[in-house]
């Protein structure tokens, strides 16, 4: 059936197991496979180096990667986007270590990137609380980075993350846990610290 | 925490992230939860972190580029040299209008200038 649908071009009816059978022999498959996961391991990898330049370059060295290695994978509880991720996730490790430097994404690109509000004062404030954010994000340990990018940006179960981590569902669990925990204890004072100006600036509305 | 309630706050965390994935309410799962006082305050840190973590999406032609590279897609002359840097395109045309003056000028005065050369050669003292 697959190798039918495969003549008649229609790779999309398949799923990814069957186009990875596919494409050990049929580069047009793998085709297909980089359709449906460009655009998520290029937004991983985008996050974890922080411009548009060094993510071009190794989204394409992931890709290039998984084609040269797919006649070697082989489906055995691993999906093949956990595998991809894997990949990806070797090539931004080694990445980090010869840059010597961990990042997740420029606060500048970041902040003109995600901000919608129209309104200045609203703007500032939600750009310093966002920049603040990810500067904690930014002092997490990578594995906690990467189970981060993997859930708000993927929107993937902690099964998923687990499979891709080489962890249970339950560490995933736990793991994200602590990582909210540390990250609001981390946020904290910042958070007093624009509570305490608010109330400051409230007061000084009023004696005027 | 105990272990029991660490797990609760574990699965209303999960609901909340998930909630905040599909755009749910937050705050209304926050108050189902077991947990809701601290889930409640997680709700904040969540909302925060999905608004901070935007999908990104490659440029088009970076896309198409690495599919070519990829699958071994060829491309033709014109569509490589449509596809080249501007500054390419300005260098290719200057040198192209500068080829075409050396050309046009060599036909007029082409003739004379080894002669003058040779002239000055004979004129010139050794």
């Amino acid at each position: 059936m697959k190798n039918f649908l495969a003549r008649r071009g229609n790779y999309d009816e398949l799923d990814d197991s069957a186009l990875v059978a596919l494409a050990k022999e049929d580069k047009q498959a793998f085709g297909e496979l980089y359709s449906r996961y460009l655009k998520k391991i290029y937004s991983y990898v985008y996050h974890r180096t922080g411009n548009t330049h060094d993510a071009e370059d190794l989204t394409a060295k992931v890709f290039m990667r998984a084609l040269s290695h797919i006649g070697n994978y082989e489906d055995r509880g691993l999906p093949f986007q956990a595998w991809l991720y894997r990949i990806a996730h070797n090539i931004v490790a080694n990445w980090h270590r010869d840059q010597g430097r961990r990042k997740i994404i420029a606060l500048d690109d970041y902040v003109a990137h995600s901000l919608k509000s129209d309104a200045p004062d609203r703007l500032a404030e939600e750009s310093e609380e966002q920049a603040q954010l990810m500067e904690a994000v930014q002092r997490l340990p990578e594995d906690r980075q990467q189970l981060l990018l993997l859930k708000f940006i993927e929107g993937m179960s902690n099964a998923q993350i687990g499979a891709i981590m080489g962890r249970t569902e339950g560490a995933v669990k736990s793991l994200y846990h602590r990582t909210l925990l540390a990250l609001r204890d981390d946020l904290q004072p910042a958070a007093e610290a624009a509570a305490q100006r608010r109330l400051g600036g409230a007061v000084a509305g009023r004696q005027r | 925490m105990s272990s029991q309630s660490d797990s609760k706050a574990q699965d209303a965390f999960g609901a909340l992230a998930a909630g905040a994935q599909t755009g749910g309410d937050i705050e209304s799962a926050a108050a189902h939860s077991e947990v809701m006082a601290e889930a409640g305050e997680f709700a904040d840190l969540i909302g925060a972190l999905t608004s901070a973590f935007e999908p990104v999406e490659p440029a088009v032609k970076f896309a198409d580029e690495l599919r070519a590279d990829l699958l071994g897609e060829p491309q033709g002359l014109l569509e490589r040299l449509r596809k080249m840097p501007a500054r390419v395109h300005i260098a290719a045309a200057l040198a192209l209008i500068a080829g075409c003056l050396l050309f046009v000028m060599r036909r007029l005065f082409g003739s004379d200038a080894p002669q003058d050369i040779q002239e000055e050669a004979v004129a010139t003292p050794l």
